[in-house]
């Protein structure tokens, strides 16, 4: 019981440093790619010190709770994951219940956004939308062939039945959603060529542009916990899961710098492109891959 | 307490109301309130029973028979109290207008004939109810004018269609079984051959398939949901248009039986495997659909045919943990939909009828509790966890997983994440953005709005926390048709393949949320400031705002709007220009001329004169 108690605790605090960390190393990575320094690791941290200390300006209570809604949200979804051994949660309801709750951090950036009515932000979350809707598509397939292949709903059992046989990545049906989901990472993650709703040149940031202060603080953590969460979903999908945490941390940091490094070097999509591009090659893998799985299984 | 009391109250009360209307406005509010109130206790006082018994036995030789088991007490409950709630928000919505007296005694009528239909034991007051369903429906829909009618006359026709296969099915029964009794009919049907049952599955299913929007019988939905007025929507979306799962469950499970209607077909053509794909196309098409849409209720009302599908998919499916989830949705479905048109109809009531989602925004701050409403509703809608619509769309999905029908599954999955879009762009326009000049003024809604959008925002929350409660019934209802019994407790299901466990998913997110509000308040404090201010970055703000959410998903629709036209609905006006136009053609013989007849009947002798010296048949 202590034990468990002291697992839920310290799960999210790890998540956060790991996806603070990967925060860093993306800006990094990307300054290398374009021949620059790059800011120091830390600076992630540094800079959410250093927010939480600086004025800011409220639209309305919403705009408070929505922020407020939206870090719970991606802290209850972290304790649903397993990470290496440890799973305080993920026995309520297995994936369908983390493919929800993975819901309520953007809807509630949304609907804090949403109060702020400036016209970058309402573009924004448009763009954030379709985007979603685009990646859900292939995403969502690739969930089922998962779970139809393992006869389970449960993440837990998953990653348990991949420990005692092989990774699903390089087992034979499943590789090809395998590889349908590596397609989409980027698009989930939001980083290049994805980085549409956010995108800095073109609408200061969307749903960013009206956060200072211990809003931003907060947003860069919630950004912290998504980039961690999307990446150890398809660790624990995917690569086996981990029998412990660092092993599992390594995992995971192969996957964030293969996509990163992949990613950098292509140039922003526009919205229409990217939803194509998704619906085209993904979705056509991760369907063919539903139908091998249905196949065998039947 | 006997059923026969039950339905007098139901109608005498919707009788007394009317005529009390004549004398004293404020009288007939309290008595309409009253009697539905009465209803709700006098059902509720019903729980448990079985019971059976005629109540008048000279039909056309038949006896009429009521009857209450769990399912019909479950439909009665949920039909009763909402529309309670239902009435108790028309006070203020419809004071002032044109018949009133009309409006509520209608409104009583239609829930009384709900309340018939599910207490029905034979199926001649089955049809009876049914149709004094249908026809008060009509009235109501019809009550605001112009567009209102035309929608009215689609709701009509297509329903008369629907009622016209029933009663081919019920006569086939009768000539078939000779009686109409529901038990004995069950009990008689099972010898049948599998053509036969089959036929009447065919027949019935059209009938509830157009009452509950099945695809492509659905037309007649948008239309009257966006046109009637909002309390009578609530009632139409919430437990009226649900009649037609009523209807489903009653054909598939209680008078054929679950063993016969799953196993009626071979292979992948088996019966309920096609309902199921129907249900699954009636869940993405509508979604999209609901996307493009301007109009608040109109945006609803495709929600309100998608998640039919959901329901239609959960029975179809025929396991116990599908049914659950079906029945257990058609309950949470209208507990949110009911919410969702009484927050419209507060905005409407308070903006003079404004529902184009492009002319409203902002008022979260002028009807908070309206807001409230909304946002649990599309939450509810969504099925984000803790609230009830999640409980049973998990349990759908986890049926359709682990019987291996992944592609079914997708299909409601999507329809999920198609929501999303839709319901954000509802409650965005409606209540976040801009506000616009006009609405400054706007007071918050009425207390005996609030008071019915407070009671269903609990309920979501109580359910979706809880789910045991309203799934304890289910599961009686599941064994009394012959299912497994599942393990339910009171926050949800305990099983080998997958557990749901909503307590855990309440405690953690309720502890995140008050670390995440303390990790805020630590911070520097916010200075609250008005949504101008840094609006265009310092630079002027033009008097007319930008309204940057009236094309919100713009990108979108140029992609995909080429695919979502209603075929259907576009394919059923042909028809009835055709049927017009032929009957125009028709109209032109009879030209009300003494002559013209006279010629015709000279022309028609002249006729048989030649058939008989050409050919000489007689």
């Amino acid at each position: 019981m202590v034990i468990k108690v002291m697992q839920i605790i310290l799960f999210p605090v790890l998540a956060l440093i790991v996806g603070v960390f990967f925060l860093g190393l993306a800006r990094k990575i990307m300054a290398r790619i374009q021949w620059r320094y790059g800011p120091p690791l830390v600076q992630p941290i540094i800079d959410i010190i250093r927010l939480f200390y600086q004025n800011s300006v409220s639209h309305g209570r919403m705009f408070d709770l929505g922020i407020v809604l939206s870090l719970a949200g991606s802290i209850v979804a972290v304790l649903f994951l397993p990470f290496g051994r440890i799973c305080p949660l993920s026995g309520s309801g297995g994936l369908l219940v983390i493919l929800y709750i993975m819901l309520i951090a953007p809807l509630g950036l949304a609907l804090s956004g949403g109060q702020a009515a400036n016209p970058n932000i309402s573009i924004g979350i448009s763009r954030k939308l379709i985007l979603s809707l685009g990646y859900e598509v292939p995403l969502l397939l690739v969930l089922l062939s998962i779970m139809t292949h393992y006869k389970t709903i449960s993440i837990i059992e998953v990653v348990n039945i991949q420990q005692s046989t092989s990774w699903s990545i390089i087992s034979f049906p499943l590789f090809v959603s395998g590889l349908s989901y590596f397609l989409i990472l980027p698009a989930i993650l939001g980083i290049r060529p994805f980085d549409i709703s956010s995108a800095p040149q073109e609408i200061s940031s969307g749903p960013m542009v009206e956060y200072g202060g211990k809003y931003l603080a907060l947003t860069t953590i919630e950004h912290a916990y998504v980039l961690f969460i999307s990446i150890a979903l398809f660790v624990n999908l995917f690569l086996g899961g981990a029998v412990n945490p660092a092993i599992f941390f390594v995992k995971m940091l192969v996957v964030f710098v293969l996509s990163v490094c992949i990613n950098a070097i292509f140039p922003r999509f526009r919205i229409e492109q990217a939803v194509k591009y998704l619906w085209k090659w993904p979705t056509l893998l991760a369907f063919l891959g539903l139908i091998i799985t249905m196949a065998i299984r039947s | 307490m006997s059923l026969e009391l039950l339905l007098v109250v139901a109608f005498g009360g919707a009788l007394v109301t009317y005529l009390l209307g004549k004398i004293s406005a404020k009288v007939r509010d309290c008595l309409a309130v009253c009697v539905s109130l009465a209803l709700v206790v006098l059902i509720a006082c019903l729980y448990g029973k079985s019971i059976e018994r005629t109540f008048y036995s000279g039909f056309l030789g038949l006896p009429l028979v009521l009857r209450v088991d769990m399912l019909s007490w479950f439909f009665a409950v949920a039909i009763s109290a909402l529309g309670t709630l239902c009435v108790i928000f028309s006070l203020s919505y419809i004071r002032g207008r044109e018949n009133t007296d009309f409006y509520y005694s209608m409104m009583l009528i239609a829930n009384a004939a709900m309340l018939g239909i599910v207490f029905s034991g034979d199926l001649i007051s089955f049809f009876i109810f049914w149709e004094i369903m249908s026809w008060s429906t009509f009235l109501l829909i019809s009550y605001n004018p112009a567009p209102a009618l035309a929608a009215g006359m689609k709701y009509i026709i297509m329903s008369i269609i629907g009622s016209a296969a029933m009663l081919v099915g019920i006569s086939s029964l009768y000539a078939k079984c000779g009686t109409l009794n529901i038990s004995e009919v069950s009990a008689l049907i099972a010898s049948a051959s599998p053509g036969y049952i089959l036929f009447i599955l065919i027949v019935f299913s059209i009938a509830f398939g157009i009452k509950n929007a099945v695809m492509p019988l659905h037309t007649w939905l948008p239309d009257s949901y966006a046109e009637a007025p909002s309390p009578f929507t609530a009632v139409l979306s919430g437990m009226l248009t649900r009649m037609g799962i009523y209807g489903f469950l009653l054909i598939l499970y209680v008078i054929v039986g679950g063993v016969v209607t799953l196993n009626l077909g071979s292979g992948k053509f088996k019966f309920n495997y096609i309902l199921a794909w129907l249900g699954a196309i009636t869940i993405v098409i509508p979604t999209f659909i609901a996307m493009l849409q301007n109009d608040a209720k109109r945006l609803l009302a495709w929600h309100g045919i998608g998640q039919g599908g959901y329901m239609i998919l959960g029975i179809a499916f025929g396991t116990s943990l599908g049914l659950a989830g079906g029945i257990f949705h058609t309950l949470n479905h209208a507990i949110y939909i009911v919410l969702l048109f009484m927050s419209v109809g507060a905005v409407q009531y308070r903006t003079g009828g404004e529902r184009d989602l492009n002319s409203l925004g902002g008022l979260i701050k002028k009807m908070p509790i309206a807001f409230i409403g909304g946002l649990l509703g599309i939450a509810g809608l969504m099925g984000i966890p803790l609230t009830n619509g999640f409980v049973s769309k998990w349990l759908i999905y986890k049926t359709l997983i682990l019987q291996g029908s992944p592609f079914l599954a997708f299909a409601a999955l999507i329809g999920t994440w198609g929501t999303i879009l839709s319901v954000y762009k509802f409650l965005h326009n409606m209540f976040l953005g801009q506000l616009p000049e006009k609405y400054k003024e706007v007071q918050k809604a009425p207390v005996s709005m609030q008071l019915p959008i407070i009671v269903l925002s609990l309920a979501i929350l109580l359910f979706g926390i809880l789910p045991g409660i309203p799934l304890k019934v289910i599961n009686a209802i599941g064994t009394s048709l012959g299912f497994e019994s599942l393990n339910i407790t009171l926050w949800g299901i305990t099983s080998e393949s997958g557990t749901l466990n909503t307590i855990n998913i309440f405690s953690a997110l309720l502890v995140a949320a008050v670390l995440s509000w303390l990790l805020f308040r630590l911070g520097a404090k916010s200075v609250s400031v008005s949504q101008e201010d840094n609006y265009a970055a310092g630079a002027h703000t033009p008097a007319d705002k930008y309204h940057y959410t009236a094309e919100f998903y713009n990108p979108l629709y140029r992609m995909i709007k080429p695919f979502l036209r209603d075929i259907v609905d576009d394919f059923y006006y042909r028809i009835g220009s055709s049927v017009q136009t032929l009957s125009n053609s028709v109209r032109r013989v009879y030209a009300g001329d003494v002559g013209y007849y006279v010629m015709y009947i000279v022309s028609f002798l002249a006729f048989l004169i030649f058939v008989q010296i050409k050919w000489k048949p007689w």
